[in-house]
């Protein structure tokens, strides 16, 4: 019932979402991030404005680290099933790169176990983000306090 | 003694790899490894570098073996 994928293609979010509907639940909650045109500098503050994304996975690690992510979820929540999908290469404004659908019997878990996943996600899974500007370009790194 | 280095990202574009072997007898542990490849590239040294060995993430300590995988990178930045 669980998944967790890695694709260079658009993602269906509701096809992530209606994969996990058991019949012991009553809601699924589903995170939909997607590239942002306007991102503000950690160090300067200055505001930057984004043409596309390219999105880069070492793949094998990437998907044995969101199963763990969904194994720790699901013992951590009372929650049934999850669905994890992330998108590499190159996406553009306000294209979808990561889909989280958790389903629960009550949507209160549902909705703390979607948080804490993505928080681990960008915590943990190797997947590399680069911001490409009009007059340049940018690998971004993850918060250093968050290392894993 | 045979090691895959895998770089991704920021590494990869300051080494100008994304896979490496090395038959390296001098680097014992992880921590080691890393600092042949910052002195071998010097451009790693602007970098913030973490790593991981056989797919699971490291810190330094850790033993280098024959026909480890070992990938080099910035701190993730997914989602």
């Amino acid at each position: 019932m669980d998944f967790c994928e890695i694709t260079t293609e658009p993602i269906d979010i509701t096809g992530v979402a209606r994969r996990v509907v058991p019949p012991e639940c009553g809601a699924t909650v589903t995170l939909d991030g997607y590239a942002r045109k306007f991102t503000k500098s950690k160090e300067s503050g200055e505001v930057r404005e984004t043409e596309y994304l390219v999105y880069e996975a070492y793949e094998q690690m990437a998907l044995k680290e969101m199963r763990k992510l969904v194994d720790q979820a699901k013992e951590q929540f009372e929650i049934s099933s999850v669905g994890l999908v992330h998108r590499t290469g190159r996406l553009a404004i306000g294209e979808t790169s990561v889909v989280i659908s958790v389903a629960a019997p009550h949507r209160k878990a549902a909705f703390a176990a979607c948080e804490w996943l993505i928080l681990e996600l960008k915590r943990t899974v190797p997947i590399w983000k680069k911001e490409v500007y009009a007059d340049g370009e940018k690998w971004i790194e993850g918060d250093a306090e968050q290392r894993p | 003694m045979s090691i895959t280095i895998l770089f991704f990202g920021a590494t990869a574009d300051a080494t100008g790899n994304r896979k490496i072997i090395l038959n390296e007898k001098g680097c014992s542990n992880a921590g080691d490894l890393v600092e042949y490849l910052r002195q071998t590239y010097p451009k790693l040294r602007l970098l913030r570098l973490l790593f991981s060995i056989n797919q699971k993430h490291a810190n330094g300590d850790e033993a280098v073996n024959d026909r480890d995988e070992i990938a080099i990178f910035t701190a993730v930045s997914g989602g």
